[in-house]
C-alpha cells in the first residue's frame, strides 16, 4: 500500500443543521456557499471530482440521480469521478472515504465531498416508513424494525449483562448536548437539557426516552480532500487522513448475534488503528456515532477506550467529556446537532478540522489536539465505518 | 386502546389471526357505471382491484414474484418453514435460494420451531410507521426459537410491553393480510397473564 498518494482534508463547512424550512437541493446550495466562503482560495474549475452522500433522497425528496444534481448545484463539472454513496447513517463519511480512495489512487486530485439530508416532510409517519426500510425491509422492517426499538433492546441487554442504568445513559444525552450549546450549527444549539429533565422525557422505546434519541434532522455539510501536493495551497493545518477500516458482517436481525459486544466495530477498529498506525490511547478525541445514547456507550467498549460493560460509568464519571481520558462527540454529537442521515459523516469531519485549527468555540475545544477518530455505524450497527485523522502543522 | 384486547394482535387493516385463510381476491365484481347517471352526478367508477403494492412493507408472496412462494404456502397451511442446505445443513433465515455457505442452490424447505423465548424485546411508543400508527405501542423483540439455532425478530402480540419479561414463552401465528397475502408474528403463551408494570430490564 506504500504507492497510495497522501491525502489531506483542508477546510469543510456546515449548514444549519434543524427542522429547516428548505428543500433538499437548497441545503445543498448552503453547503455549497458555506464551503466556498471557508476556503476561499477554492475554485470550481479546480475540482475534479463530487462524491454525494445521501442516504434517501428518492422517499424524502423524490428524487433520483442526485450527483449531477448537486454538481450543477455546486457549480461543478466533474471530469474524474462524480457519485452517490449510500450506507445509511454512514454515506456521508462513505463519500469521504471514496473521494480519499480516489485520492489516494492517482485518479482524483482535488475533490469535494458533500453529505445532505432532507427528513422533515409533511407527514412524520412517512418519514419514519424511510427509515423502517433501512432494515431488512419485508422481514424486519414488517414486524415494525425502525432504529429505536432495536437500539432499545440493545440497551436493555446492556443494562441486564453489565447493570447499566438510564442515568448512565442520561450522561451521553446531557454530555452532548452541554456541547452542541457551543456549536450554533446544531439542531439543539439553544436547548438545554440536564440529566434530570433528560429522565422526565417520554419513551420513545423503552428503555430510550426522547433524549436518548437523534433527531430527524434536516441538513448539509461539504468537505475539501485533497492530494498532498495540494494541500498547501488552501490551509496551513491540514488534516491527514491516516487511517480507516470498515466492517460489516450481518444485515437480517437473525444474525446480529450479541447485541451488546460490538464485534463488526472491534475489527473495523483495529484496521483503522493499524493502518494509522497508533491504538486509541493516541487520541485526543473522538467522534462517534451517539445515533442513540446507548450507542455510544458500546462505542466506547469496542474502541477500548473503556473495558466491556464498563461503558456506562466511563461517561458517568466524566472521561469523555474535556478534561477525560478521550474527548467524545466535542461538536455535540448526533444526540445535539442532529442526524441528517447523508450530512452527518461529513460534519463530523468538518469538525475535525475546525478542532485542529482552533476554530470553534472555547467551551467545546479540545487542547492541543493531534489525533482524531470519526466512527459512523449504520443501520442496526451491522456496519461500521472509521477514520483516523492527524493534525499538520506548516510546511 | 388497550394491547390486551383481541383487537390489538390485528394488523391494522387485516382479519383477525386464527382467521380462515383469505381466498385469492375478496373484492366484488366491478360495477358498471348506471344508465341513469345524469350529467350532474358523475358515473361511479369501477372499484380498482386491490393489488400488493412494492412501497408496502410486506413481502411479494405469490409464485408469479418471488422464488420463496412456498414460505408463505406453508404458513397458511399452519406450518412454519424456511429454507436449508442440503450439502452443508446451513439454516438459512430468511427463506433463501443461493446458501451463502457454499454458493450452491440445492436447498430445501424444514419446518421451524413454532416456539420461543424472548431474548430482547422493546416497545414502539412514538415513531411507527405508515400503516403501523394505530396499533402503537406495539412490542417488538428478538426470539431463541426452541430447539433450532435461530434468533428472530418479530412482533411479540398479547399483551402489554410492560407485563413481558425476556425469557417469556412466546409462539409463532400466521396473520392473514387484508388483501390475501398472509404474514407471521408472535405471540405470548400466556397472554395477558403477567402483572406489574416495571420497566424491561
Ligand atoms: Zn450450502
Amino acid at each position: 500500500m506504500t504507492a497510495l498518494r497522501r491525502v489531506a482534508l483542508v477546510g469543510g463547512a456546515t449548514t444549519k443543521f434543524g427542522v429547516r424550512a428548505a428543500t433538499w437541493s437548497e441545503l445543498v446550495q448552503e453547503a455549497g456557499t458555506a464551503l466556498f466562503r471557508a476556503v476561499p482560495e477554492l475554485s470550481a474549475k479546480d475540482v475534479d471530482s463530487l462524491f454525494v452522500g445521501a442516504a434517501e433522497p428518492e422517499r424524502f425528496a423524490f428524487q433520483s440521480h442526485v450527483a449531477p444534481l448537486a454538481a450543477e448545484l455546486l457549480g461543478i463539472q466533474p471530469r474524474r469521478v462524480l457519485q452517490r454513496t449510500e450506507l445509511a447513517c454512514a454515506s456521508g463519511q462513505s463519500a469521504i472515504r471514496s473521494a480519499y480512495a480516489a485520492i489516494a489512487s492517482g485518479l482524483s486530485d482535488i475533490a469535494i465531498a458533500v453529505g445532505v439530508e432532507k427528513m422533515n416532510i409533511p407527514s412524520m409517519a412517512e418519514a419514519n416508513t424511510s427509515m423502517a426500510c433501512v432494515m431488512d425491509r419485508p422481514w424486519d422492517g414488517a414486524h415494525g424494525a425502525t432504529a429505536p426499538p432495536f437500539f432499545a433492546m440493545v440497551a436493555q441487554r446492556h443494562m441486564l449483562e453489565y447493570g447499566t442504568t438510564e442515568e448512565q445513559l442520561a450522561a451521553v444525552s446531557e454530555k452532548n448536548h452541554r456541547f452542541a450549546n457551543a456549536n450554533p450549527d446544531a439542531q439543539f444549539a439553544e436547548k438545554t437539557f440536564s440529566k434530570e429533565k433528560l429522565l422526565r422525557l417520554p419513551w420513545v422505546s423503552p428503555p430510550l426516552r426522547l433524549g436518548d434519541c437523534s433527531s430527524m434532522t434536516d441538513g448539509a455539510a461539504a468537505v475539501l480532500l485533497v492530494a498532498e501536493e495540494f494541500a498547501r495551497r488552501y490551509t496551513d493545518t491540514p488534516a491527514w487522513i491516516r487511517g480507516t477500516g470498515q466492517y460489516s458482517n450481518f444485515h437480517n436481525l437473525a444474525q446480529a448475534g450479541s447485541l451488546t459486544d460490538w464485534v463488526g466495530l472491534k475489527i473495523a477498529a483495529a484496521e483503522a488503528f493499524r493502518s494509522a498506525g497508533i491504538g486509541a490511547d493516541s487520541l485526543d478525541f473522538a467522534e462517534l456515532h451517539d445515533c442513540f445514547s446507548i450507542s455510544e456507550i458500546v462505542e466506547y467498549e469496542a474502541l477500548g477506550f473503556c473495558p466491556p460493560g464498563a461503558g456506562g460509568a466511563f461517561v458517568a464519571d466524566g472521561q469523555a467529556d474535556i478534561g477525560g481520558k478521550v474527548v467524545v462527540n466535542p461538536r455535540g454529537g448526533l444526540l445535539g446537532c442532529g442526524h441528517p442521515l447523508g450530512a452527518t459523516g461529513i460534519a463530523q469531519a468538518v469538525e475535525v478540522h475546525c478542532q485542529f485549527t482552533h476554530a470553534v468555540p472555547a467551551a467545546r475545544q479540545v487542547p492541543d489536539p493531534n489525533w482524531a477518530l470519526v466512527h459512523n455505524l449504520s443501520g442496526s450497527a451491522n456496519v461500521h465505518s472509521l477514520m483516523v485523522y492527524q493534525r499538520g502543522g506548516p510546511p | 386502546m388497550s394491547t390486551d384486547s383481541p383487537e390489538a394482535v390485528r394488523p391494522r387493516t387485516g382479519p383477525r389471526p386464527g382467521a380462515p385463510p383469505l381466498p385469492a381476491s375478496t373484492e366484488p365484481a366491478p360495477t358498471p357505471p348506471t344508465a341513469s347517471a345524469s350529467a350532474a352526478t358523475p358515473p361511479a367508477r369501477p372499484a380498482a382491484p386491490k393489488v400488493p403494492t412494492v412501497l408496502d412493507f410486506y413481502p411479494m408472496e405469490t409464485a408469479a414474484t418471488t422464488r420463496v412462494a412456498a414460505f408463505f404456502d406453508n404458513l397458511r397451511a399452519g406450518r412454519f418453514t424456511t429454507t436449508r442446505c442440503r450439502k452443508d445443513g446451513t439454516l438459512l433465515w430468511p427463506p433463501r435460494v443461493s446458501c451463502p455457505e457454499c454458493h450452491g442452490d440445492d436447498l430445501d424447505w424444514v419446518d421451524l420451531p413454532p416456539n420461543g423465548h424472548v431474548y430482547a424485546f422493546s416497545a414502539v411508543l412514538l415513531g411507527a410507521p405508515l400503516g403501523m400508527e394505530s396499533e402503537v405501542p406495539f412490542v417488538v423483540g428478538l426470539v431463541d426459537l426452541d430447539g433450532a439455532p435461530l434468533r428472530l425478530f418479530g412482533r411479540i402480540d398479547g399483551g402489554r410491553w410492560e407485563t413481558l419479561r425476556i425469557g417469556d414463552a412466546v409462539h409463532v401465528v400466521p396473520v392473514p393480510l387484508d388483501d390475501g397475502r398472509i404474514f407471521y408474528r408472535f405471540v405470548r403463551d400466556l397472554a395477558g397473564s403477567a402483572t406489574g408494570a416495571t420497566p424491561p430490564a
